[in-house]
């Protein structure tokens, strides 16, 4: 919303305070400011001319050759010009060759230049108001007041310049009171201590005359309705200050009564709504307003063109029954006051903010009028605004009368409930505690009724802040609190009791999972979204799972919510590795399993660690499962989780998972996830090379069953033996069954047993392959020798057909 | 034998010995298995009885001259050698070694560390909560109700199963108000909760429709003394969030705290910190403001104390909301919100850092 610092001018004294310190102070104690605009910025070149002379171009029909007197700001001149109305005698706003004129609408600068037109010469040129910025659109040139001074600054003939603050929206939605001008000078009134004036003095209307019947049939949605016909009334265009005030906060300008009802909503924060008499009376002049529900069906053509079909919840402003417009939103088609209007029914009601919003939504369709509404308008402000409008165009308008007495069937008395600020609870919050004077003051000039008491202030709240804004003591703390300024209150550390926080095991292990695997063994963190993409899913062989569905996705085809993290970091890695050799990626996210539901209808949620390890195709590339079992493996050690690798992994709902290699992550026998190599037929659909490694781990599992704390055992005094021990065995031998018997044949002696390479080539007999070991053997009491190595190669030897091996070398 | 012929003779050898390699070669000729000097030595044995004595000892005279000089020669030549190492000129100090692995931490992931560092150094929990959530903790139990505007709003994703994407982390706070108060409360409370947060939004340079937020709470029992009640106040929310961006941006701060509005607190605020691109003076990123608008925060809304199982006469509290990815930004100089969740590494690796 834009609010224009002139015409908050016309309802507190600004003079001497710097706009960019208004910008500051509303900032700090109201409403945020987006930004602050130089309204008619760049107009200060402009000149008032005099058109001695026109005469029609020599070579174009349609342009107009001026002798124009600009007085002392350069003499006579000739101008060439193409808009149809100049002409002599008119005094008109010239641009003079070297001058700038500033950007306005879609158009840039234009710096003017001495031109020939047609082989006339130019000597700058005759503007519009759309030229000026001052209205969107022109007939053609502007033409001022024939008393206008010859060659003074347009600037200072017509009071244009002005400054407008955006105001953030968002930030007064609360605020009822500030979605009109009138709103901000209050507070600005309140900021520096300044007299605000009246608005809308009430005045003697008459007791009887044209007769209106206000029938409300719903006064919960439409707790009052005002309405006034008005005759005497000439329906031309706005005087051009009243235009560009309008202009300056991007309403345009129509006709005066339109106009003027614009200016009362952006003064007021109150719609009202200007219907042509002819359309709400019946021939005798008389008229019913029956303000109803619609009927199940009906529709209404609004005066955007548009054919709205309406439901039972919606409002109607209804002629003697006959819809003309949707309440608070926007009129009906037609109704609208236009040129020729003599006589016109002015409706300001107060409509529920409930009832607005609903059908706004419904409808998409929002207004200035239903966004004010949908705020909680003050029902006083309803009468008010009827008065003002009168005084405003009788002001522009002398024959303008009350053609009637005010209708207003419900009428609103407003009555205060006393609300206690403590002056305790007040110095508890702020953390402050404040003079009692102050405090009265401030909320004094907000306009509050206060009394001091013995324990703090009994405040009496005006009725533009009561409807939402002001419900509980809290909100006299917030009052106090933004115009004594937050700012000033000085700081002060929290103080307690001191002990340390109580720990969540699970966030700290996953934090220190995501700092080993990127600090140590070189992943890289990566975040993915919690929808998957179908096309992903799809490739991942999922699409068809159950999953938890966004019904307003930003795509459709975005809508899934993950059930694990794997698809999405799969998804990751092909441009990646267009842009380097290999990648380690790690994801910690949550997935989510809507099968099952928590005490809150909650869907199950799991916490999963993933990683994607993955090479490029080349001829030396080599499988990163390999690295990435023994990483995780050594990663899970390392923080206190070690787990078992031991079986094959045949979990259900991840088909990325290659079926026939992957190896389940165990702790005491239950699995907590795995380690594989990716699904072939998943990496083709991703266009992934072969060598692509994945790994899982359900957090949760793996916490179930408790950290395991190193232990100590004593440092060997005595060196270790260590042996090479190679064994020729089948193929599908596993490597733990022949470690089993190595440390099974050497016993106690056993301090380690570690591959150290499988090796199927030169010398290994189809269907074999030779798995070799380096055994290190150790005694705590002496140093083995020689001996002690063949020994328990001997036994190696004989014992080796037990599994069907065979002792190399 | 002559003895001292074969002495000068091994001398002029050892004298003659050109480099490293011939020494060693010498030495192994001399003292090997089978060295001319030890063969020397042993001829002790061929000499009748009587002569024996006085050619051993020549002998061994001989052996201890030879020795000597051999050594003193070895030692010679691995004094070059060495001061020709120590004289290297084949060094390149720009030849790099094979390159370390090194991976990265997601710069999301850093900064929540540093703050999570940062608060739990000052007492406070680290908590979590659910990304889908209800519309009762995201909603009705932080005082927004169901006709409020936030809750027609088009932003929030809602979901097939009648629950919806959580659009700020504030439902942890009345969640953990009620498990707290479930199992006795203790005060004080003092709980950050880092996380993701969802609001339906086109994305592009500045907007994100996923993004991370950290709730932080602070509830403590009101005290009633001599000079009045106190107890948490808007005077510690400021302490507590300047010493928090402080910190976490690594200079001395200039916040200022202005009203903002959000139906869970009251007072609301919005707290400014001081462009660190102008330094205050007004540039793009700031709109010219010469401030960041970084962190909304207020004191709890009795409502909410009340949602939460607690009295608001008994209890107050502060609670903020800090947009994580604003706070990375502004660190790092990020300028296109969308490189957090585009997974790209060529941004992702740039953030080699272990959190301070």
């Amino acid at each position: 919303m834009k609010i224009s610092l002139r015409w908050l001018s016309r309802h507190v004294d600004l003079s001497g305070i710097d706009p960019k310190q208004i910008l500051a102070d509303l900032t700090m104690s109201t409403a945020e400011i987006e930004d602050l605009i130089r309204f008619g910025d760049g107009l200060e070149p402009l000149v008032v001319g005099h058109v001695r002379k026109r005469e029609k171009h020599p070579d174009a029909d349609k342009l107009s050759v001026c002798q124009v007197d600009l007085g002392q700001s350069g003499g006579i001149v000739q101008i060439v010009c193409g808009a149809p109305n100049v002409d002599a005698g008119q005094r008109v706003i010239v641009i003079k060759p070297g001058d700038v004129l500033p950007p306005s609408g879609s158009k840039g600068a234009l710096k003017i230049k001495i031109g020939k037109i047609r082989g006339v010469e130019s000597h700058g040129m005759i503007c519009s108001e759309s030229e000026l910025g001052l209205s969107e659109e022109a007939d053609g040139i502007f033409v001022l007041p024939p008393d206008s001074e010859i060659g003074a600054r347009f600037v200072d003939v017509c009071k244009v310049q002005d400054w407008v603050f955006e105001i953030d929206n968002k930030s007064i939605n609360h605020r009822p009171d500030l979605w009109g001008h009138y709103g901000f000078a209050r507070e600005l009134a309140a900021i520096y201590g300044r007299e605000l004036k009246p608005v809308g003095v009430p005045a003697e209307l008459p007791s009887d005359g044209k007769r209106v019947e206000v029938v409300i049939e719903d006064k919960e949605a439409c707790p009052r309705y005002c309405g006034l016909m008005i005759d005497g009334v000439t329906s031309g265009p706005s005087p051009n200050e009243l235009r560009w005030q309008l202009q300056a906060v991007d309403q345009r300008a129509i006709n005066l009564p339109v106009d003027l009802s614009n200016f009362v909503m952006l003064d007021l924060g109150q719609p009202v709504h200007a219907f042509d008499s002819r359309h709400v009376s019946s021939p005798d002049g008389d008229a019913t307003i029956r303000v109803r529900r619609a009927k199940g069906g009906e529709t209404i053509t609004t005066l955007d063109g548009q054919q709205r079909k309406l439901d039972n919840k919606d409002l109607l402003i209804c002629a003697n029954d006959k819809p003309e417009a949707l309440a608070g939103i926007m009129g009906g088609v037609g109704t609208m006051v236009e040129h020729g209007t003599t006589s016109l029914f002015l409706e300001s009601a107060n409509f529920r903010a409930s009832t607005v919003r609903r059908t706004t939504m419904r409808l998409g369709l929002r207004t200035d009028a239903s966004t004010r509404f949908e705020k909680a308008q003050d029902p006083a402000n309803a009468e008010t605004a009827v008065h003002y409008f009168l005084q405003l165009l009788q002001s522009h308008c002398p024959s303008a009368k009350a053609a009637g007495p005010l209708v207003d069937p419900e009428g609103f008395v407003y009555e205060a409930k006393p609300l206690l600020l403590r002056r305790e609870r007040l110095a508890l919050k702020l953390g402050i505690a404040l003079e009692d004077e102050q405090i009265v003051q401030i909320l004094t000039s907000l306009s509050f009724e206060v009394e001091t008491t013995a324990e703090g202030f009994t405040c009496m709240t005006p009725s533009f802040r009561a409807t939402k804004d002001i419900t509980i003591e809290d909100d006299l703390i917030e009052e106090v609190g933004r115009m004594y300024r937050y700012d000033n209150i000085p700081e002060q550390p929290l103080v307690g009791i001191v002990e340390p926080p109580k720990r969540n095991e699970e966030l700290f292990l996953v934090r220190r999972m995501i700092e080993v695997s990127c600090l140590e063994l070189g992943c890289n963190e990566i975040y993915n979204y919690s929808f998957t993409p179908d096309a992903v899913l799809e490739a991942c062989g999922a699409k068809d799972h159950a999953y938890i569905l966004v019904s307003n996705p930003v795509a459709p085809e975005i809508s899934r919510i993950r059930r694990h993290v794997m698809p999405s970091l799969l998804s990751m890695v092909e441009g990646n590795l267009r842009q380097t050799a290999s990648v380690r990626l790690v994801e910690t996210g949550k997935g989510y399993h809507g099968e099952t539901k928590d005490g809150h209808g909650l869907p199950h949620e799991v916490r999963e660690l993933s990683f994607v390890y993955a090479t490029r195709d080349s001829g030396e590339a080599v499988h990163p499962y390999g690295e990435l079992r023994e990483h995780v493996q050594h990663l899970l050690r390392r923080l206190g989780y070690p787990v078992e690798l031991t079986r094959t992994w045949s979990g259900k709902d991840q088909p990325w998972v290659h079926p026939a290699r992957a190896v389940a992550l165990d702790r005491d026998g239950s699995p907590v996830g795995y380690v594989a190599h990716l699904n072939p037929a998943v990496a083709a659909a991703l266009n992934l090379p072969k060598q692509v490694a994945i790994a899982c781990v359900d957090i949760r599992a793996l916490l179930a069953n408790g950290r395991i704390e190193p232990s100590y055992t004593p440092v060997p005094t005595h060196p270790e033996l260590p042996v090479d021990v190679a064994l020729l065995v089948d193929v599908d031998t596993q490597v733990a069954t022949v470690g089993g018997f190595l440390r099974e044949t050497g016993r106690k002696l056993i301090r380690n047993v570690e591959l150290f390479e499988v090796y199927r080539g030169e010398h290994v007999p189809a269907g074999k392959k030779s798995l070799n070991f380096t055994v290190t053997l150790g005694a705590p009491d002496r140093t083995l020798s020689d001996k002690d190595e063949s020994k328990f190669l001997d036994k190696v030897r004989k014992n080796a057909a037990q599994i069907g091996a065979e002792l190399r070398g | 034998m002559d003895i001292t012929g074969k002495q000068d003779e091994w001398l002029q050898a050892i004298a003659a010995a050109s480099d490293g390699p011939a020494v060693a070669e010498l030495e192994a000729r001399l003292f090997g298995q089978k060295g001319e000097v030890l063969e020397m030595v042993r001829s002790v044995t061929s000499l009748p009885r009587e002569e024996r004595p006085a050619f051993g000892k020549a002998a061994n005279g001989v052996k201890l001259t030879v020795d000597k000089a051999l050594a003193a020669r070895k030692d010679g030549f691995a004094q070059i050698e060495l001061n020709k190492e120590l004289n290297a000129t084949d060094f390149d100090p720009t030849e790099p070694g094979p390159r370390a692995r090194t991976g990265a931490m997601h710069p999301i992931t850093i900064v929540q560390n540093e703050l999570v560092d940062l608060f739990t150094s000052m007492g406070f929990q680290w908590e979590d909560g659910p990304e889908i959530e209800s519309e009762y903790f995201n909603f009705d139990a932080l005082n927004i109700p169901g006709d409020h505007p936030a809750r027609e709003s088009q932003d929030t994703f809602l979901l097939s199963d009648g629950n919806l994407l959580r659009t700020h982390t504030s439902p942890v706070q009345v969640r953990t108000l009620q498990r707290l108060v479930k199992q006795g409360f203790e005060p004080p409370l003092k709980v950050i909760v880092p996380g993701r947060c969802f609001r339906s939004e086109t994305v592009d340079k500045t907007h994100e429709h996923s993004f991370y937020q950290m709730e932080g709470l602070v509830v403590d029992r009101v005290q009633k003394g001599e000079n009045g009640a106190t107890g948490i106040s808007t005077a510690n929310l400021i302490h507590t969030m300047k010493t928090c961006l402080r910190v976490i941006l690594e200079r001395d701060v200039e916040v200022r705290l202005r009203p903002g509005f959000f139906p869970f607190v009251e007072p609301g605020f919005e707290l400014d910190v001081n462009c660190p691109f102008c330094s205050g003076k007004g540039c793009s990123v700031c709109k010219q403001s010469g401030w960041i608008e970084i962190l909304p925060c207020g004191m709890v809304h009795p409502n909410v104390l009340k949602e939460g199982g607690l009295d608001p006469e008994e209890y107050t509290g502060f609670a903020f909301g800090m947009g994580l990815q604003r706070v990375v930004m502004l660190r790092y100089g990020i300028d296109d919100i969308r490189h957090f969740m585009g997974g790209n590494l060529r941004f992702l690796s740039q953030f080699p850092e272990v959190p301070r």
